[in-house]
């Protein structure tokens, strides 16, 4: 490798066309194909992806179950405008603002267009709006009367206020529809796919902005702040990241003094982003919320390498004077080290893709690749960037600009530096006292870890999708969806029992229809049949007989026999009887009693509500009637209205399969979780009339899923790696007690860091479990660094403590540079307006001013501690 | 001068003989779908496919009378369910009047309740099918302006907007309405946009005892996607049925002699 370097700074100008040409190669096959999409027919153009659904494999189980539910019950994604009024004494319920929400509702209505011949947008039939949905009330002595809640407009306040009146007589609208206070009214805009929201979420926003009056519209929604997320990572990556590298510039320019030089760094960071998202674009990956983070983890490895380079150049090239010969020097000391650095950050982000995460996997191949390019530019570049200026420009550049000066005039650093190379070598207990305080303390910080995520709260405090966020769940039921599907268990059928069961409600028949059947009974079992089959064989011979009869009454008896027996088919329709809705009614309850979930619904509330309001309306008849031909003929009656297809997103057709519509006020994966472990338990507690089985399913059910397999795969993905590592770092050293010591900064580094995330109550969420392998990857680097160059200088120095005051010579400068460069360099991230964009800039500057600290406190200690172990009996080895 | 004003009185003349045409056609048709005879009878197969392809069938009879005070004026008609099994025996009752809301009755017999249905909108479901109420009993011609928009060998296509607008959700239909028998057989719904979103198709048409009679029709929806299929088997008309049949008290006890 040091040949490379060689070649590279013998012919300058040939490596920075070779690699200005290859990005500028890259650029134009990532930006023809967004711009002519046909002109390169084997490349995908440009492809955002914003959907948290992705971080499962599209084969996941839990995904299909979520998408073949979603399908059955016809549920779609869904756009929740709140339209609160603080000022009228009617809140919203008052004739201005229910005629904006009136005009809002036909304006969503409308919004649908054309997509690849395909309609998509908003789906108008199953909008939920005042002027949407169906009421059912008295109307005079032993009528009923079905009409659309709000037909039209109201022009009175009285009517208005009637109309709230109606809605919160009606389970399933109050909470969902309208607020308690009657301060809000919520839409439910379903929509075709979660990729349009953003842009019906737009246009919303542009009709509201039309309205005058005191009310108050938010738009949120699980897709709503998807779509938004995407647009906003954008304006980020726009934004932070060349704010970072400024930054980083205007460090490295403070240390080196030298613009032109320090520029270099900044050309291999750009090259080394360019090339890896090409690459990423061009073989047909998404950019996902992780792969745009990429050039983010990218950069700080990139300069991480190039400022140990310059960081040698710059302490040695006074010595010398000659550009040329100074490379060569410091890239004999340097390239050894930065290969193995680069080789073990590699294997730390390539262990992601030992992930069950897609979106993951593809995130730490790239962050490996590009950390390759990046050494490759590094070793490459630099050299010939130094080559291609005048040894004139270098004039006065280095530590000491007069060639006496190193010694006589040492600069803060170096005199910082030093002081703490005698603090190690003298308080090394100390120092590891400390160490395993920090240890012991970062273990109960661990300890404390609360894993939790939330789409929405990727978003600040103060966006405006955070703050409808808090106004809608502050007053409503949740804007968080998650649902639970009930189905039998489908139990081992025996002809025998049944037949027998069969038979006492067959001799409850009419004696001359009743021995008939029973003699037909016992042909039709004697040959092994299912259940349908065996009704269907009786029906037809009823039939026959039926047609036969020559008086009324014995017409009638057959007809009796024949209902009896379509009854028997009807037996499987579970969610018809009394007894299993009543236990749904139950577990309706004990969802309320979690105080997890703001609100339930599920056939139960259709049912009782019909039933109280075709029985005058009276309060005791809110309940699920005794028999399942009354439950039939309830819900018959329902379906004689506007929406009779809203039953089906609770009920499949034929009864066999439920669904609860729950509402939660938190979509935090914590709280989904516990809902489920509680409702597990109660099912588990509480049998069922039928043995049900039950499916979750939901986007807020799919985020703790896929969390799940995200802390999971990111320890074994950690582990992993970290043997890996260990192994590498042994073989560096030809050593296992080398290698250990390798690991030493890194161990501490990420036990205090995750110990501060679980002390200071941060939530471990996605960012945060993929910086486990940025940590890996940067502090392993400083102490191979620290300890190659210890090693190495062991050899010319008579004693260890020698050897540890030119340890913090050049080489702990180079860290110490490092360190602040790359950790303020990211502060900018802190400025971002999206969450994981912080927690990242957060804590790569955490992690670099711990490993550094680590390295430079820990190692020497333990050096010092154990030198007899570590450089065996040197004196011997001389003689 | 002259000779101008006779054009434009022609012109005039001419536009009232396509007005009454069209209003002819269309009161034709209304007899011929709704008021074939002075009362009958036939027993439904309704199958309700969704847009998943999930089969539901409802098995019911319907008896109608026509009140004789007006031509194709008020009809009494009785729906009385067999199947599903759970419903059997539920019966609904409409009085259809020209002028105001009909009158409707529902009896669920597993909850002994007889109830009085009061709704100003015809558009609502029937029964959860495809079909609204207002295709079984029939939209009165008055509601609508018609005009006769095409004419073909074979059909004369009427195309008709509400006068009262806020009432249904539709903006305007078309109805295909055939020349010989003046049976629709074709109508189609259109929103706003004019996207036609609700069609009914006449699948098959007989002759029985000399009325041409729609035997098999569909009707589907795109908005909520599938169709809702009625076949009508055992049709007979001028069965002589008494007017008492069609009051509350047979709602209970219904007239099996008619049902069977």
């Amino acid at each position: 490798m040091l040949h490379l370097s060689e070649r590279a700074a013998d012919k300058p100008k040939a490596f920075m066309w070779g690699a200005s040409l290859l990005s500028l190669l890259v650029i134009a096959l990532v930006v023809i194909p967004v711009l002519r999409p046909q002109a390169l027919p084997f490349l995908q153009p440009l492809q955002i992806d914003t959907d948290p659904e992705n971080m499962l494999d599209t084969e996941e189980p839990v995904r299909k179950l979520h998408n073949a539910m979603r399908e059955e019950f016809t549920l779609n994604d869904i756009v929740v405008v709140g339209v609160v009024n603080n000022e009228h004494p009617q809140g919203v319920f008052n004739v201005q603002s229910l005629n904006n929400i009136y005009e809002l509702t036909t304006f969503a209505q409308s919004l649908q267009w054309e997509e690849d011949g395909e309609n998509v947008g908003v789906v108008a039939i199953d909008m939920i709006a005042p002027s949407t949905v169906d009421s059912i009330q008295q109307a005079g002595l032993g009528t009923v009367r079905f009409e659309w809640l709000m037909a039209s407009p109201p022009t009175t306040e009285t009517e208005a206020l009637a109309i709230a009146e109606q809605a919160q007589r009606l389970p399933f609208l109050e909470g969902t529809l309208i607020s308690e206070d009657r301060r809000a009214v919520a839409l439910y805009i379903p929509i075709t796919s979660k990729n349009v929201s953003y842009q019906v979420a737009t246009e919303l926003k542009r009709k509201v902005a039309e309205f005058s009056g005191d009310d108050q519209f938010h738009i949120t929604g699980l897709p709503v702040a998807q779509d938004q997320f995407g647009v906003e990572m954008f304006v980020q990556m726009a934004i932070s990241a060349p704010l970072a590298m400024l930054l980083i510039l205007a460090l490295m320019w403070l240390f080196f003094r030298h613009l032109n030089l320090v520029i270099s760094p900044m050309v291999v960071a750009l090259f080394s982003v360019t090339l890896t998202m090409g690459l990423l674009i061009i073989t047909g990956n998404t950019v996902h919320i992780m792969s745009s983070m990429i050039p983010i983890f990218i950069m700080p490895i990139a300069v991480l390498d190039a400022v140990h380079i310059l960081s040698d150049f710059f302490d040695r090239y006074p010595e010398t004077r000659d550009r040329r010969k100074t490379i060569t020097l410091v890239m004999e000391e340097l390239s050894r080290p930065m290969l193995f650095t680069t080789l073990t950050t590699s294997v730390g982000f390539g262990s992601l893709a030992l992930t069950p995460i897609p979106p993951v996997q593809v995130f730490g191949l790239f962050v490996g690749l590009g950390v390759i390019l990046a050494w490759l530019l590094t070793i490459t570049l630099i050299p010939a960037y130094i080559m291609l200026m005048s040894e004139e420009s270098l004039q006065g550049f280095g530590l000491a600009s007069s060639e006496a000066g190193i010694k006589s005039h040492p600069s803060l650093l170096t005199r910082l530096l030093h002081g703490v190379g005698q603090f190690t070598a003298n308080q090394g207990k100390l120092i590891l006292s400390v160490t395993l305080l920090l240890g012991l303390g970062a273990w109960y910080g661990i300890t404390k870890i609360q894993i939790n995520d939330n789409p929405v709260k990727w978003f600040n405090e103060n966006h405006e999708i955070r703050v409808a966020d808090r106004a809608l769940n502050e007053r409503f039921a949740g804007t968080y969806m998650a649902y639970l599907a009930l189905q039998p268990e489908s139990a081992e059928f025996n002809l025998a029992d049944y037949v027998a069961d069969l038979q006492t409600r067959v001799d409850a028949l009419s004696p001359g229809v009743a021995s008939q059947i029973s003699a037909l009974l016992t042909d039709a079992s004697a040959t092994p049949n299912d259940k349908a089959n065996l009704i269907e064989a009786l029906r037809e011979a009823a039939f026959e007989r039926q047609d036969a009869t020559e008086t009324d009454a014995d017409w009638d008896a057959w007809d009796e026999a024949i209902l009896m027996l379509d009854n028997e088919l009807l037996a499987g329709e579970v969610f018809k009887r009394p007894d299993v809705l009543h236990y749904i009614e139950r577990l309706q309850q004990h969802l309320l009693d979690t105080a997890l979930v703001g609100k339930s619904n599920a056939l139960p509330d259709i049912i009782k509500t019909v039933h109280r309001e075709l029985l005058l309306g009276e309060a005791e008849e809110f309940r699920i009637p005794d028999s399942q031909a009354a439950v039939a003929q309830t819900l018959i009656t329902y379906e004689s209205s506007h929406r009779p297809q809203d039953l089906w997103h609770f009920v499949t057709p034929d009864y066999r399969k439920t669904n609860l519509w729950i509402q939660l006020k938190s979509g935090d994966n914590i709280d989904m979780n516990a809902l489920v472990d509680s409702v597990n338990n109660w099912l588990a507690d509480n049998p069922a009339p039928v043995e049900l089985r039950h499916d979750w399913f939901g986007l807020t059910y799919i985020n703790v899923i896929w969390q799940q397999k995200m802390v999971s795969g990111m320890l074994n993905a950690f582990l992993g790696s970290f043997v890996i590592v260990l192994a590498l770092m042994s073989l560096l050293f030809r050593s296992f007690w080398w290698g250990l010591l390798s690991m030493i900064p890194l161990t501490m580094t990420i036990a205090v860091t995750y110990g501060i995330i679980g002390l200071i109550g941060k939530d471990y969420d996605m960012p945060v479990a993929v910086l486990s392998s940025l940590s890996l990857g940067l502090a392993v680097d400083y102490a191979i660094h620290f300890l190659a160059r210890a090693r190495e200088l062991r050899g010319r120095y008579a004693s260890w403590q020698e050897t540890l005051c030119a340890v913090f010579e050049e080489p702990a400068r180079a860290i110490t540079r490092n360190i602040v460069v790359i950790g303020c360099g990211f502060l900018p991230l802190l400025a971002a307006p999206l969450v994981p964009y912080k927690t990242v800039g957060m804590f790569i500057s955490t992690i670099l001013l711990l490993a550094g600290a680590a390295t430079l406190l820990i190692l020497p200690a333990l050096m010092t501690l154990f030198q007899h172990r570590l450089f065996p009996e040197p004196e011997e080895v001389k003689a | 001068m002259k000779k101008l004003l006779l054009v434009i009185a022609g012109l005039v003349s001419l536009q009232t003989a396509a007005a009454i045409e069209v209003d002819e056609v269309v009161a034709k048709a209304n007899h011929a779908a709704y008021y074939q005879g002075k009362d009958g009878k036939a027993r439904v197969q309704m199958t309700i496919v969704d847009a998943q392809g999930r089969e539901r069938s409802r098995n019911f009879t319907i008896l109608r009378l026509d009140v004789q005070d007006e031509v194709d004026g008020a009809q009494k008609m009785y729906v009385y369910f067999n199947r599903p099994a759970d419903v059997n025996k539920t019966a609904f009752m409409v009085w259809k009047k020209l002028e105001g809301d009909d009158d409707r009755w529902l009896y669920l017999p597993a909850l002994d309740l007889v109830k009085r249905i009061a709704s100003s909108d015809e558009r609502t479901s029937f029964v959860g099918s495809h079909f609204f109420y207002e295709d079984v009993s029939g939209r009165v011609p008055t509601e609508d302006r018609h005009v006769l928009v095409e004419e073909t060998d074979n059909y004369y296509v009427v195309e008709s907007t509400p006068l009262n607008a806020d009432q249904v959700e539709f903006a305007t239909y078309k109805n295909w309405i055939h020349k010989q028998t003046f049976l629709p057989v074709r109508t189609e719904f259109y929103n706003d946009n004019g996207q036609a979103y609700r069609t009914y198709e006449a699948l098959k048409v007989e002759d029985i005892g000399g009325y041409q009679t729609v035997t098999e029709s569909r009707m589907s929806d795109s908005r909520i996607g599938g169709h809702t299929t009625m076949g009508y088997s055992d049709v007979q008309y001028d069965m002589d049925l008494a007017e008492d049949l069609f009051t509350e008290r047979y709602l209970r006890n219904p007239p099996r002699r008619y049902l069977r």
